[in-house]
């Protein structure tokens, strides 16, 4: 193949433009004064390694600005009373990690900056922010917190039990239904699902996926409210409700806590599981800690035999409801500009991809240029393949709507998973339990203020 | 003999005078002293106290400024259906541990009455239970009714037993998750009933049960007769102690259940905590609360005028 010819014009246009280029302005990067301190909170994941990480990176920003940065954890328990202490106490971090009802909730209470410009400035930093992400953290048209990451819920199977009763990995909640049904086997205690309607992500997250791939929800399109008493929820609740009716999940499943379903499925007494990818984690860190040949060959074997596919979906399509992490900045901070010049140095797609590479997938950078950067990392396997992928089936809470401080409210009052434990438990029927719901969600968003 | 008034108002007031000056002198200290016992108070009890009968008639919302609404959430938790299972919880809750409390106190403090040797190390040996962290106790009672296989107490034992051929999930129900509270409450909080009814039972004059036993009365008759009645108020006291403890106990349900299955074990301080912090609505959170006090204030007052009573 001939090679094209390159002029010496060509190389000097080339280099003129490159020039030109470079010369235009980048977007300033907030100034940062010597001696400046700043307390940041961020989430303490089931992940040890990815908290360090973050850490890690917030050491290194300091150390570039002769600054400092007291980074504090929050968990999932205590995240709420942390925050809602510190608001009523004035004495909010300068910046903040929050989930994803947390933005809406937050700026309605007027604690949050206006971060509209910095968003523009950040975004030929590190990409744009995708369409579904944007809710989470653009409230009335401003923006009051930087997404980061997407630590989604996958649907964890294990793939042995599967091939051995013949049965097809499920796609749809049907199909994960119809599975449980075929492999379980009560008297071995091995049940064919997991499902637990309990008060943690595990339960209200995997219920509002269920809802909107269903095409139910308790809210419109501009995030008011709408009844939830359809046929779509007829049979959303339908299907929460049979999983335990039919005996298709253990006993004890609605007592399960947070960790219930992560060590009912790694110990094989479960075939399927909605999780977060800490049962990776856990798989590969057991992996590494083997201390003998036998044992090494079953962990291998189960890591090989676990497989983590995308959530299921539903007549409506594959929504998925995740937890959306997010960087704000509280009103109350100091230094202001510090704070921006920290957010964007962790958002920076290097950055990112260094925390990311401790995080065992759960971490799954939702901005363009991290996605972009992260794409190598994600292709280790299947696996990986669809943890990179998270931020692509995320939905918000309260969707098809944005996320308002009402539809986070309702998720908080626990009546999405109250519900179905009202049918299974209460013995109430379907329509009933729909009904109970429904008076709640609506009694929420009447007498919400702000 | 005559004596002039007027002699003996100017001989007495200026005795009187320096001991009004006295005493108002002593008063002043006697004030400032307290001072600090009256800040105290008022800053650690009624303020509080005010402050949250204040928060409970307004509208308080996290990050929002209060707005006064009468009695708008006490309206609202009369017709709420969570809050009328709030309260059949909580008294099942309450009623039952204490009243478990009061029977193995009993029984605990009767046998060690009865041991001569070594009654001070099995009397701290019961008190482990007391001064252990209630989260441990939690945990520990979740682990012993798990239904996880292999893992579980009561399931091993049952199955090992071949008692029974798969786990039972004692907490899936609503009635096995309450007992299973029940329990943890019980076993965390008997020792400080037996040990008050053993400090009762020291203070019972063993005459009368020398007395008893040369009429004829047995070991049962004794117990009805001399023991229960010398112990009336140890046991009103504790059991009101308890009773507001315990009704206000938040750790073993929230650690244990969460207030589940559903809301099958929600309290009276799990409810108030899922509302005041998770739905961020203050005011109706502390009013979930503050619904208690005429029940313990009822309770307390016609309690200590009942043993002021006894006492004279």
């Amino acid at each position: 193949m001939p090679h094209p010819t390159v002029s010496r014009r060509k190389i000097l246009a080339g280099a003129l433009g490159t020039s030109a280029v470079l010369a235009l302005p980048r977007p300033a990067a907030p100034a940062v004064k010597k001696g400046t301190a700043l307390r940041m909170w961020i989430l303490k994941t089931y992940v040890e390694p990815t908290n360090k990480a973050i850490e890690a990176s917030a050491a290194r920003w300091a150390a570039k600005h002769g600054a400092s940065v007291t980074v504090e954890y929050f968990t999932f328990e205590d995240m709420q009373t942390k925050y809602v202490a510190a608001i009523e106490n004035k004495s909010t971090p300068d910046v903040g990690q929050l989930e994803t009802g947390a933005p809406a909730r937050f700026a309605g209470m007027g604690q949050l900056l206006d971060l509209s410009t910095f968003a523009k400035q950040m975004e030929t930093e590190v990409g744009k922010v995708p369409a579904n992400i944007l809710p989470v953290t653009v409230i009335d048209g401003k923006t009051y917190a930087m997404p980061w990451y997407v630590m989604a819920p996958f649907w964890y199977v294990w793939r042995d039990v599967f091939d051995k009763a013949k049965v097809k990995l499920p796609n749809t909640f049907e199909e994960a239904k119809q599975a449980a049904a075929a492999l379980t086997r009560p008297k071995d205690n091995f049940y064919g699902m997991g499902q637990s309607w309990n008060r943690t992500a595990d339960g209200y997250g995997v219920m509002q996926g269920l809802m909107y791939s269903y095409g139910a929800s308790w809210a419109d399109k501009a995030g008011k409210y709408k009844s939830i008493k359809t046929p779509a929820m007829q049979q959303v609740m339908k299907w929460a409700t049979d999983i335990y009716k039919d005996g298709l999940q253990p006993p004890d499943c609605l007592t399960w806590t947070g960790s219930g379903n992560n060590e009912n499925f790694i110990a094989k007494n479960i075939a399927q599981t909605s999780n977060g990818p800490s049962i990776t984690f856990a798989l590969e860190n057991a992996l590494a800690k083997a201390t003998d040949a036998k044992e090494r060959k079953a962990r291998e074997e189960a890591l090989a035999n676990h497989v983590a596919l995308p959530h299921p979906a539903g007549p409506d399509g594959r929504r998925m409801w995740a937890i959306a992490m997010s960087m704000s900045i509280f009103k109350n901070s100091k230094d202001p500009e510090a704070a921006m010049s920290l957010i964007a140095h962790l958002l920076s797609p290097e950055e990112t991809v260094a925390i990311m590479k401790d995080s065992y997938g759960q971490f799954a950078p939702v901005l363009d240029k991290a996605r972009a950067a992260s794409k190598d990392y994600f292709n280790k396997n299947d696996n990986y393949r669809n943890f990179g992928r998270a931020a692509e089936w995320f939905v918000g809470t309260g969707y098809p709507g944005p996320v308002t401080a009402a539809a986070a409210e309702v998720q908080a009052t626990n009546v999405l998973t109250d519900a179905p434990a009202k049918v299974i438990v209460d013995k109430w029927s379907v329509d009933q339990a729909i009904d109970w719901e429904d008076k709640k969600i609506k009694d929420v968003y009447d007498t919400l203020r702000g | 003999m005559a004596v002039d008034q007027r002699t003996v108002t100017r001989a007495v007031r200026p005795r009187a005078s320096s001991w009004g000056r006295a005493r108002r002198r002593d008063a002043g200290t006697a004030l400032l002293f307290l001072l600090p016992l009256f800040v105290l108070v008022g800053g650690l009890i009624f303020y509080p106290f005010y402050r949250a009968i204040w928060l409970s008639l307004t509208d308080k919302l996290v990050g929002y400024p209060e707005r006064f609404v009468g009695l708008r959430n006490y309206i609202y938790l009369a017709h709420e259906d969570t809050f009328h299972q709030v309260i059949r919880n909580s008294l099942v809750f309450t009623v039952g541990s204490v009243a478990l409390k009061i029977v193995t106190g009993l029984a605990m403090a009767l046998v060690l009455n009865n041991v001569i040797r070594g009654r001070n190390f099995f009397r701290g040996l019961f008190l482990l239970p007391w001064i252990t962290s209630t989260v441990i106790i939690a945990l520990t009672w979740r682990w012993m009714f798990d239904a996880f296989p292999g893992r579980g107490f009561f399931n091993s034992v049952l199955l090992d037993a071949g008692l029974i051929r798969r786990p039972i999930a004692f907490m899936a129900t609503p009635e096995g998750a309450m007992a299973a509270v029940i329990v943890a409450n019980w076993w965390r909080a008997f020792p400080f009933f037996g040990v008050s009814f053993l400090a009762g039972m020291a203070s019972i004059p063993k005459e009368h049960y020398e007395a008893a036993a040369v009429d004829g009365a047995g070991a049962t008759r004794r117990f009805w007769h001399i023991t229960l009645p010398g112990l009336k108020h140890v046991i009103i006291v504790t059991t009101l102690l308890s009773f507001i403890l315990t009704i206000n106990d938040f750790n073993i349900v929230y650690v244990m259940t969460r207030g589940g299955p559903g809301t099958a074990t929600q309290i009276f301080a799990t409810y108030s905590y899922e509302v005041a912090f998770n739905q961020l609505r203050w005011g109706r959170g502390v009013t979930i609360s503050i619904f208690l006090v005429p029940l313990l204030v009822v309770g307390i007052a016609s309690i200590s005028r009942y043993l002021l009573r006894e006492a004279r």
